[in-house]
């Protein structure tokens, strides 16, 4: 009982949030400056077309009514026409999404199965030159420049060594032919590979120092000393007893984190071409698409928070001794 | 930034009061002791020396004379991008500026990004922070949901979106945004270390003697949590120095001010990425390098702070 109302608690949070920012966002466009309706109809369409855009988002009416129009627009699904695709801004970035949940999520759990696996290898030999050497690499990881590294990735397996192709997330030729589906999922997983390689490498250094620390307190622990007592083998210790309540602060930071990985996702698919929700967004605001900006953000707002939630409930279902 | 913040929130956070170690001014020496023994923070501060020259030498460039301007000079003799060579150390760029010249002027808006944004962040995150702990109650609820909203949101995409609708934005702007996206972490550290203080019979007795909220909030509570603040802001300026850089690689920075990221962008946009690493090279590093300075600072710092750690050191 407890944990669902913990979690309905979170999810009626997660939802004001997400109105909050919703509200933040219709005020930024109106207030900032310039006129906002130019900033809604794309100027290249006929005034009658133009009339209709209006109309429907009610930009010709008071502030409040607007501000109905365009909540009951979103929760309705339209999000208004893209200047450069000419088309629902929805169908835009719903087409886009598949594409950053595959990578992201990818991403992140082999970032956090792997960092947590030798962040609990790293603490157990504290001090050895193993530890030493992981924890070295993980600060160098943890502090790169995303950009610069996907770049330095695509220059040297890319373009020097060739192991790779340079963006994109097909190639088009074996496309056109008609291919087995085989064909095409390798084709898929070779394109991603470079950029799946640059966000693990980004992300593994913060989740086995987080890792390594909290195994670190865990040890410590009396109940670690009574598993010890007990004469249990110190791979029992180290997996059963310790790793998993270590593991437990990590699995929270996935969470909070992902406001981080967010930004570095965006940043890699635009490197790698790779055609998501991120390299949308950023190609938008470079190109006064507002209308396809302001969805981009919507919908990435959107996966941070339901990405909350799904940590939220993992967190709740892991800590037995959670009560709120 | 990323989880090692977090890492800090759960020990801070959840774990340690370590409130009566600290009394910063009177324990400088001693911490100074400690700290320099530390090989990360020693490896840390020289590399930031290295970059502080390297700002500060920027103030000069001028006097090289004009072809040397890391945003106007161009060398006549030079049409395109240049490798390194005895008039220009790491070469030049597409219209043949001065790289090594560049470098030296990003490094010192790197330094004047991150500081001044760390700063701001630190300002906002300590009394947020104060106030929420002492006050309690629905004060404290209602900053604390509200620095919890604030911490899931990706400070690259706003800033984005923010440059989408206002234009270009200048250098001291991207700085304050910065610095309000990211106060949160810092307020809840703080917030924690504030609740272990209230109780404090030093605490307890301002109050007998009549002292007010305010009072015992800026004089009694913040010299003990200010170091505490030092110390998250070395994380705060390594996270803002790569939120201004990536800002500045996608095209949004501040045009008027050569930044690192910027350097890269050119690069990028320029089509040069696959054919000059002279030129792809040291911004990226540089970055890098800085950040982690800051982080291996930050780290020393925290063993200073934290006794527990510095004895399971020298085991």
């Amino acid at each position: 009982m407890n944990r669902i109302v913990f979690i309905s608690k979170k999810a009626v949070e997660l939802f004001i949030l997400f109105f909050l920012i919703l509200t933040v966002l219709f005020f930024l466009f109106r207030l900032a400056p310039g006129d906002p309706v130019t900033r809604m109809v794309d100027p290249m369409l006929t005034p009658e077309d133009a009339a209709h855009i209006i109309e429907q988002m009610g930009l010709d009416k008071p502030l409040i009514t607007q501000y109905v129009i365009y909540v009951k627009n979103f929760f309705t699904g339209n999000l208004g026409f893209s200047f450069h695709y000419g088309e629902p801004v929805v169908q835009v970035i719903m087409a886009r999404l598949p594409c950053t949940l595959l990578l992201f999520t990818t991403s992140t759990l082999l970032a956090a199965l792997a960092g947590v696996f030798l962040g609990k290898i790293s603490a157990w030999k504290k001090g050895s030159r193993l530890d030493g050497v992981l924890s070295i690499s993980a600060l160098v990881c943890h502090t790169l420049f995303v950009p610069w590294f996907a770049l330095m990735m695509l220059w040297i397996l890319g373009f020097k060594v060739g192991w790779f192709p340079l963006g994109g997330i097909i190639s088009p030729e074996l496309w056109i032919e008609e291919s087995s589906f085989l064909v095409k999922t390798l084709d898929v997983l070779h394109h991603m590979l470079l950029p799946l390689l640059t966000l693990f490498i980004i992300h593994v250094g913060s989740y086995l120092l987080l890792m390594r620390s909290s195994m670190l307190s865990v040890l410590k622990e009396d109940y670690i000393l009574t598993a010890r007592a007990k004469g249990l083998t110190d791979r029992v210790i180290r997996n059963r007893h310790a790793a998993k309540n270590a593991a437990l602060p990590v699995v929270t930071s996935v969470g909070l984190s992902l406001a981080f990985s967010i930004n570095g996702g965006a940043l890699t698919e635009q490197i790698f071409t790779w055609p998501g929700i991120g390299r949308e967004l950023i190609f938008a605001v470079s190109n006064n698409d507002y209308p396809l900006a302001q969805g981009c953000f919507l919908l990435i707002a959107a996966v941070v928070l339901s990405a909350n939630l799904i940590v939220d409930l993992l967190y709740a279902w892991l800590d037995p001794r959670i009560h709120y | 930034m990323r989880g090692l913040i977090l890492e800090f929130i759960i020990k801070y956070g959840y774990h340690v009061n370590m409130s009566h170690n600290f009394g910063f001014i009177n324990r400088f020496s001693s911490s100074w002791k400690i700290f320099i023994q530390n090989p990360l923070g020693k490896a840390g501060l020289s590399i930031l020396a290295l970059f502080a020259l390297m700002a500060f030498a920027s103030f000069w460039v001028h006097l090289l004379g004009p072809m040397y301007d890391p945003m106007t000079g161009v060398d006549p003799a030079v049409s395109h991008s240049v490798g390194p060579n005895t008039s220009h150390w790491l070469g030049t760029d597409f219209i043949g500026r001065d790289i090594f010249c560049q470098l030296m002027e990003g490094a010192k808006i790197a330094f004047i990004v991150g500081l001044a944004s760390a700063f701001i962040s630190i300002v906002i995150g300590t009394v947020v922070g104060m106030v929420s702990g002492y006050a309690g109650g629905i004060v404290d609820m209602l900053l604390m949901r509200m620095a919890d909203m604030v911490m899931v949101l990706p400070s690259l995409v706003i800033l984005l979106i923010i440059a989408a609708l206002f234009g270009q934005l200048n250098i001291w702007m991207i700085v304050f945004l910065i610095a309000i996206l990211r106060w949160p972490a810092v307020a809840r550290v703080i917030r924690s270390q504030t609740l272990s203080l209230k109780h404090r019979p030093f605490i307890e007795a301002s109050r007998v003697a009549g002292a007010s909220n305010m009072r015992i909030i800026f004089k009694h509570i913040m010299p003990n949590v200010l170091p505490l603040a030092f110390l998250y802001m070395t994380f705060r300026v390594t996270s803002a120095i790569l939120v201004e850089a990536s800002l500045s690689f996608l095209g949004f920075g501040d045009p008027g001010q050569i930044s690192w990221g910027m350097m890269l962008q050119w690069v990028w946009s320029s089509g040069h990425m696959f054919q000059a690493p002279y030129w792809l090279l040291p911004p990226g590093i540089c970055i890098s390098l800085l950040t982690l300075s800051f982080y291996m600072v930050g780290r020393a710092m925290d063993e200073v702070l934290d006794p527990r750690l510095r004895k399971e050191g020298k085991e």
